[in-house]
């Protein structure tokens, strides 16, 4: 889940969004931007195999203020392109194109990111799938306050039976921003899934934000956020997910609804 | 002659030590490696009297088979009941197969550990004579029981080798002596009938199979070399499949136990008529094969005889299918009889065939198209016999999680209850394969064969196997004529597929 979120707890970022937030009591202490909002599994993209996903986010109760010059969320449509580029069988690249709309602003060009993964490979015959994404990037400072940051992504999963579940224990750094001091932030994600029948999955997401791994924020703090969400198995070559977020403390914004759409094309012959 | 491992950076990854041992080039060879029994001692005085009392007790039993008289040369399906005497159990065995534990080198950069027969990958072939009894001790050295069936022949129960018809299995650490006649004569071969459930080290996925080779007395061989080739895959691993379920993918193959480049060529000469028998030995994979620049004319499948000795550009073998192909060698170079899908050709599966006086950087399969249709090999005209029972066997699966393998039923039921195929003795029996999933399967019936009467509701003929692929939503005809009584397990051969209930027991009225 990438949400540029180091400003969250720059404290001139808290200092500027605390008379607002005394304003309107319901307010997030701060902004936040979902622009991929995904617990990663470990399995990489294919060799000869472009995946093109399309990650649609609404806040449907967020930030409505501008903080710290940054946009507000709420109601904001956040639509990310995503394209994966599997090299080998243990090991893919990423790229993404990140866009912001609201009401009067049209779409909005955020930033731009890679991200380089490899994985254990599954001839490995390891119990569990072990990934090990890296991810960097910039942004404007429009929509976030780091316009360079950087994520290291430990991905662990495990699908037995009609069960899944995948943890990732993300850690961010900002590279360029006034988060740069704030050092290493610790944002982890975990999902467990069900496979009701073949082609409808249900589980639970979570995503958070600690803060500093050297000073973990208080829980109002924290960014929380439980997506209930469905993955839809319509085709080897989709994939289609769907949820709705609660964010129950005051640093998260209270309602995103969220869908990812994917589509695999595979290049060359099989052969 | 090039040494094995001179091609390795061209066709594999690494160049490596020559190892394995060559063989001198000659007329009318006979080759695998160490093809040589190591106790075999045929009771020569009784061997033709045992062929002459069986073949008149074929030739009874085949008065009882409506239909059969019309049908090629050696009986459709087992001239039963009365299956030619076994040997004396007191005889020396003419083979002896210990199940061992081994680290095989297949290649001098991959070695695995699996379990084999007599420490070779694949086991000794067993060459036997069509009709001549045959005694065969076998010794598990293994910590868990273990079976062994003989794939393709028409013999009793007790010798058959699979658990589920009440053959017994070998206990840990103990021998057991097998004695059967064999029939039919051709390709055929030996593997373990284990279970693997979910340990990939069991099984199919283990190096436990060997050719068994049965010979027609007094066949002259129309070639100038044969040739044993077996496939078989490696390092298997548990993978998403695309659709939803897991499935077994693997990291190397091998043809007869080494991975491409590793291995000594096959010498032929310019001219040279060569018979491929070739045996798909892994436990979930169909493979294409094929070789640049020649084409397989096929002339027995499964070991059976085929109507049409079609010309085709590569083979495709399901898991325990066989063909036997001959090839003119009219195209002087380095080649490599591979895999035509280059996951697999890359994976190790494939060997080299060099030209007398010629050397260099072996070519491997191109793009070919992998086209194959049983029906190039049947008669002209399609199956004139009526079937006196018409026997469905509806496959379907049952999902249980992207994180398990599927449930497979045959007509809505899975292994152990599965209802049992009641056959009649001596009526013919149509076999309605019904294949309602989305996987192909490689269904096997033991101790019998059918012949194939219908694919994709096209009529055929002339086309007898034990093994044949139902295409995923296909419809397959085959006949059978019952004359083998006795349980007889019927499943599909992927092993993954068996291990989850895809089996079923065909019984005598």
């Amino acid at each position: 889940m990438k949400r540029f979120l180091p400003a969250l707890f720059s404290p001139a970022a808290v200092l500027a969004a605390l008379p607002a937030a005394i304003l309107a009591a319901a307010i997030p202490a701060c902004a936040q931007n979902n622009y991929e909002i995904q617990v990663y599994g470990a399995e990489t993209v294919a060799p000869r195999t472009t995946m093109v996903e399309l990650h649609s986010n609404f806040t449907a109760d967020g930030q409505a203020n501008f903080v710290d010059g940054m946009e507000p969320t709420n109601h904001a449509e956040h639509e990310t392109i995503e394209i994966t580029q599997g090299i080998n069988d243990w090991s893919e690249l990423g790229f993404y194109i990140f866009t912001s709309e609201r009401d009067g602003q049209g779409v909005q060009w955020v930033g731009d990111h890679l991200r380089p993964r490899v994985r254990a490979p599954a001839k490995w015959g390891w119990p569990v799938g072990v990934s090990l994404s890296t991810e960097f990037g910039y942004q404007r400072a429009r929509y976030a306050p780091d316009t360079w940051d950087w994520e290291i992504r430990p991905i662990v999963d495990q699908t037995s039976g009609r069960w899944y579940w995948a943890v990732n224990p993300a850690l961010e750094r900002a590279w360029h921003g006034p988060d740069v001091k704030l050092g290493i932030d610790f944002s982890p994600s975990v999902k467990v899934s069900y496979d009701f029948t073949k082609q409808i999955t249900g589980g639970i997401e979570y995503y958070a934000d600690y803060g500093s791994i050297t000073s973990i924020a208080a829980l109002h703090n924290q960014q929380q956020q439980i997506f209930p969400a469905i993955d839809l198995n319509v085709s080897p070559d989709w994939e289609i997910n769907f949820g709705v977020g609660v964010g129950p403390t005051a640093a998260t914004d209270h309602w995103i609804v969220k869908c990812i759409i994917g589509r695999r094309f595979t290049w060359g012959k099989k052969q | 002659m090039t040494a094995p491992g001179e091609w390795a950076s061209a066709v594999c990854a690494t160049p490596s030590d020559v190892h394995g041992k060559g063989f001198e080039l000659s007329d009318n060879q006979d080759e695998m490696h160490d093809p040589k029994p190591n106790v075999r001692q045929a009771a020569a005085s009784t061997g033709r009297r045992r062929f002459l009392r069986q073949a008149s007790l074929a030739a009874a039993s085949m008065a009882l088979v409506r239909h059969g008289a019309a049908w090629p040369a050696s009986p459709v399906s087992p001239a039963s009941p009365a299956s030619p005497p076994s040997p004396p159990q007191s005889a020396a065995p003419d083979y002896r197969i210990e199940i061992q534990e081994i680290e095989w080198e297949l290649s001098p950069r991959k070695k695995i550990r699996t379990s084999a027969y007599d420490g070779q990958i694949p086991g000794r072939r067993l060459d036997v004579t069509e009709g001549k009894p045959v005694a065969i001790e076998i010794v598990n050295r293994l910590d868990h029981p273990e079976i062994v069936h003989w794939h393709g022949q028409w013999i009793p129960v007790e010798a058959d080798g699979a658990m589920e018809e009440g053959s017994l299995m070998i206990p840990a650490g103990s021998s057991t002596r097998v004695a059967f006649t064999p029939r039919p004569a051709g390709l055929h071969w030996y593997h373990t009938h284990a279970m693997a459930e979910r340990d990939l080290k069991r099984g199919l996925y283990s190096g436990q199979f060997g050719v068994l080779h049965v010979a027609t007395p007094g066949d002259p061989g129309r070639y100038d070399q044969q040739q044993f080739i077996v496939l078989h895959d490696w390092e298997p691993f548990y993978s998403p499949s695309d659709d939803g379920s897991l499935m077994v993918m693997y990291g190397s193959g091998s043809i007869n136990g080494r991975m491409l480049g590793y291995d000594w060529p096959i010498q032929v000469r310019e001219g040279q008529r060569v018979l491929f028998h070739i045996l798909n030995a892994g436990a979930t994979e169909p493979h294409w094969l094929a070789l640049p620049g020649h084409r397989f004319q096929v002339i027995a499948l499964d070991g059976r005889p085929v109507a049409t000795q079609a010309d085709v550009e590569v083979l495709r073998l399901g898991p325990a299918e066989r063909v036997s192909a001959l090839v003119t060698m009219n195209t002087p170079g380095v080649w490599i009889l591979g895999e035509a899908q280059q996951q697999f050709l890359k994976a190790g599966m494939g060997t080299v065939i060099e030209y007398a006086g010629h050397t260099g950087k072996p070519l491997g399969p191109k793009a070919v198209k992998l086209q194959w249709d049983y029906r190039a090999f049947g008669a002209a005209a399609p199956t004139r016999h009526t079937p006196d029972v018409i026997l469905p066997l509806v496959f379907t699966s049952r999902f249980r999680g992207h994180g398990a393998l599927d449930e497979w039923r045959i007509n809505g039921k899975s292994w152990p209850a599965t209802d049992p195929i009641q056959l009649t003795q001596g009526l013919r029996h149509r076999l309605v394969f019904v294949n309602r999933s989305s996987d192909d399967h490689p269904v096997h019936l033991h101790r019998h064969n059918f012949e194939l009467v219908s694919i994709r509701g096209n009529p055929m003929s002339g086309v007898f196997k034990d093994v044949v692929i139902v295409e995923a939503g296909t419809t397959v005809e085959a006949d059978l004529i019952a004359a083998n009584p006795g349980n007889s397990l019927f499943h599909c051969h992927q092993q993954d597929h068996m291990d989850a209930g895809f089996m079923a027991l065909f019984r005598y009225t």
